[in-house]
């Protein structure tokens, strides 16, 4: 019997689906069976950012009204034969899927997998209700900045209003020369307002904007520090206790070679 | 609620025994006593006083029936908007929220104005 986590956030942009599709992919090189569902009905982007759009023939939609078998409508990796994605419809919009459809989607996908990680569409309307309906437990993704900290917040109570206890956060996005100089929130100010537990925090990172074009997710790539984030991130979620990464990383020979061993 | 009722015998009291987080309100004709923060988006409506036993980021309205002798008192006095019966502040722009040691404060009306003062339990 898996685990069913739902990724959301409130606001939009603040990297939902890439954090998902890392998690994801994180997942799966830990060995995990794993399924990503997208429930972005209308909007779908994770298949892209996993590479996987072309692919696509039948959707969640038709997973869920029986136009095909569940089977059918997962999408295998490319890169890992133990990861999936279910895509979202594209052409039909979010009242297409009803929140019991959602819930008996989750408990069939969890018996084959270990983990199920579902992409929530941004917002708090049907969407976002569809999307924690079947979770068991919530990663709450915010940005150092004021508006998506408060969009958190709302979140925050509106999971625990749905039973969705201690949900997690990851900070992403995060700059630590200006959270040094005092221009950007720290991890301290984030948390003393949200006051939930830390999954991780991510680095702003260049690697991400070119990897998520690509199609590749930068968990696998063993020279971003995002992508070894990811990583850390995944471990956590499977009961690892792995440290948080330094926020500032020198080029130097010493802090390099530092980082070999505190990865 | 009577104001002689709330002076006099405090009137009822509502205990929110949770953090109250953006978008989550309460509104009750009597005292509210909040064992949590209150978040910036959070708001308490009291015909009575209001205490917050965390830090208040939020807004909260105390003597909302026209109870002048209403007060809003917090661990962390850093509101969003306080009001207090028909009286409404906002902290000053561009002002950012005191750092270091903050000790509990106390909002209350006097001469026609809200003021904010340390909190001191009543002789």
């Amino acid at each position: 019997m898996g685990t069913v986590i739902v990724v959301t956030s409130g606001k939009g942009g603040v990297g939902k689906t890439t954090t998902t599709a890392n998690i994801g992919t994180g997942l799966a090189i830990l060995g995990k069976q794993v399924v990503m569902v997208d429930t972005d009905i209308g909007l779908r982007n994770l298949d892209v950012v996993l590479g996987l759009e072309n692919r696509i023939v039948y959707d969640i939609v038709d997973a869920v009204k029986g136009n095909c078998r569940l089977r059918q409508a997962l999408i295998k990796d490319k890169r890992f034969e133990n990861m999936f994605l279910l895509p979202a419809a594209q052409t039909k919009d979010k009242t297409a899927v009803s929140e019991q459809e959602m819930k008996d989607l989750c408990a069939n996908l969890k018996e084959e997998f270990e983990y199920v990680v579902i992409d929530c569409p941004a917002g708090i309307e049907h969407g976002f209700r569809n999307a924690i309906a079947g979770a068991e437990k919530a990663i709450v993704v915010t940005t150092p900045e004021v508006s998506a900290v408060r969009d958190a917040d709302r979140i925050i109570g509106l999971l625990e209003a749905a039973e969705l206890k201690e949900p997690k956060l990851i900070i992403n996005r995060i700059r630590g020369k200006m959270v040094k100089s005092g221009d950007m929130m720290s991890v301290a100010d984030i948390l003393e307002i949200l006051a939930v537990d830390l999954l991780g925090i991510v680095p702003d990172d260049d690697a991400i904007v070119i990897s998520t074009n690509r199609g590749e997710p930068t968990v696998i790539d063993d020279k971003s520090r995002a992508g070894r984030a990811y990583r850390n991130i995944s471990r956590r979620i499977c009961g690892e206790a792995v440290p948080l990464m330094a926020l500032e990383e020198g080029n130097g020979f010493w802090s390099r070679l530092k980082s070999l061993f505190t990865r | 609620m009577k104001e002689r009722e709330l002076t006099e015998s405090g009137g009822h009291t509502m205990l929110v025994q949770r953090t109250m987080r953006s978008g989550q309100n309460v509104n009750f004709d009597g005292n509210v006593v909040v064992l949590g923060d209150v978040n910036p988006g959070a708001e308490v409506i009291a015909s009575g006083h209001v205490l917050v036993m965390g830090a208040l980021r939020g807004v909260v309205h105390a003597g909302a029936g026209g109870f002048d002798g209403a007060t809003i008192t917090a661990l962390e006095l850093s509101p969003t908007q306080l009001r207090i019966a028909s009286h409404i502040t906002r902290p000053p722009d561009g002002e950012e929220a005191g750092e270091g040691l903050l000790a509990p404060e106390t909002a209350r009306i006097k001469d026609g104005s809200v003021i904010i003062e340390k909190y001191q339990a009543p002789r």
